[in-house]
């Protein structure tokens, strides 16, 4: 198969769900970020809420990794 | 004059001789196929000893001396720094155990488990710090660990909860979403298994590819991140998640044992 054509596809597969990735996780550090100002007694819990819809909105881009890594490595 | 003129173009050339992705490629190919250190005949198996399977075992031995060192002659009144620093990692995890709805005696034995995986999976990943390659990056190992947490989980809710509450969880906020939860029990290994295997993958290629085009100080600086803070990290988020998990089956069946209440006044 092409090369070229492959390493443009990983490129675009990581690239797009770098974009969506990085974009969420910008919003939902904005808003906890918000709320944390606002009501700060409750700070550390939403921190813990934070950490999870991070660790969550990430598998998204790992997931595109893993895929673009396939696409370079094993094809 | 002359002279810098063809040093610098011979210069130039190796570059690009050097930098060409070809090249790179093959080598960063060389580098993810696992390391054969030796291979025995087992009756009529043949099994292979790659450097992950030494590392993690490496690792463990690490684990029983530490366990040994720290938690060796325990005593009521903490005299030394031994069992203060134990109880201190202890107490962590039973905060966060605490913070995602178990209960103190529920937290007391979800900790054994969920503190071993977190320091087994932490040091594992930190044996790049040492010029061995992490064994995360192999898949097998994050999918053996992701299959035992996946047994763990449902094992432990259902000791938690009760078979009848484990169902109740599953058909907690409307039972038209059954296969949904059941297809979220499959999606869970997969999930975690390649959480860490893609960060582990992914920051062990990127390094290597550091190491090939500049040896000299950039692999200590972005290493400081790629391979200490990373890997501690994805071990603190694979027990974070764990018991993320467990928790939100207790809470599950707790609201559906509310709302089972509140429908059915006795």
């Amino acid at each position: 198969m092409d090369k070229g054509m492959i390493g443009l596809g990983a490129a675009l597969a990581i690239g797009m769900a770098a974009l969506g990735a990085s974009i969420s996780i910008g919003i939902a550090t904005a808003k906890a970020t918000e709320s944390a100002a606002r009501q700060p007694e409750i700070a550390g819990k939403i921190q813990a809420m934070l950490m999870t819809s991070i660790v969550f909105i990430e598998a998204t881009a790992i997931y595109a990794l893993v895929v673009s890594l396939l696409l370079v490595f094993a094809f | 004059m002359e002279y810098l003129g063809t040093f610098f173009s011979a210069f130039k050339d190796q570059m690009i001789e050097k930098i060409k992705i070809g090249n790179i490629g093959e080598e960063i190919s060389e580098a993810i196929v696992p390391n054969q250190v030796f291979s025995f005949q087992l009756g009529s198996v043949h099994l292979v000893v790659t450097d992950a399977i030494i590392a993690t075992w490496v690792v463990m031995a690490g684990i029983l001396l530490l366990a040994l060192l720290f938690g060796h002659n325990p005593k009521r009144m903490p005299t030394g720094q031994r069992q203060l620093i134990s109880e201190t990692l202890i107490m962590l995890l039973m905060k966060l155990c605490r913070s995602s709805n178990l209960s103190y005696e529920q937290s007391e034995e979800v900790v054994p488990y969920v503190g071993t995986i977190a320091i087994f999976i932490s040091l594992t990943n930190l044996s790049a710090m040492i010029g061995i390659p992490p064994p995360a990056k192999n898949p097998a190992f994050p999918i053996a660990l992701a299959f035992f947490t996946l047994v763990y989980i449902i094992g432990m809710s259902i000791r938690f909860v009760g078979l009848k509450g484990f169902w109740h969880s599953l058909l907690y906020p409307k039972a038209m979403l059954l296969p949904f939860k059941i297809l979220d029990y499959l999606i869970k290994p997969i999930s975690l298994s390649l959480r860490l295997f893609g960060n582990i993958f992914g920051s062990f290629i990127l390094m290597e590819f550091i190491y090939l085009i500049m040896p000299a100080i950039l692999p200590g600086v972005v290493g400081l991140w790629f391979d200490l803070a990373d890997g501690i990290l994805q071990g603190i988020i694979f027990t974070y998640l764990t018991v993320t998990y467990i928790g939100e089956v207790i809470e599950g069946a707790h609201m559906a044992h509310l709302a089972h209440e509140e429908g059915h006044p006795a």
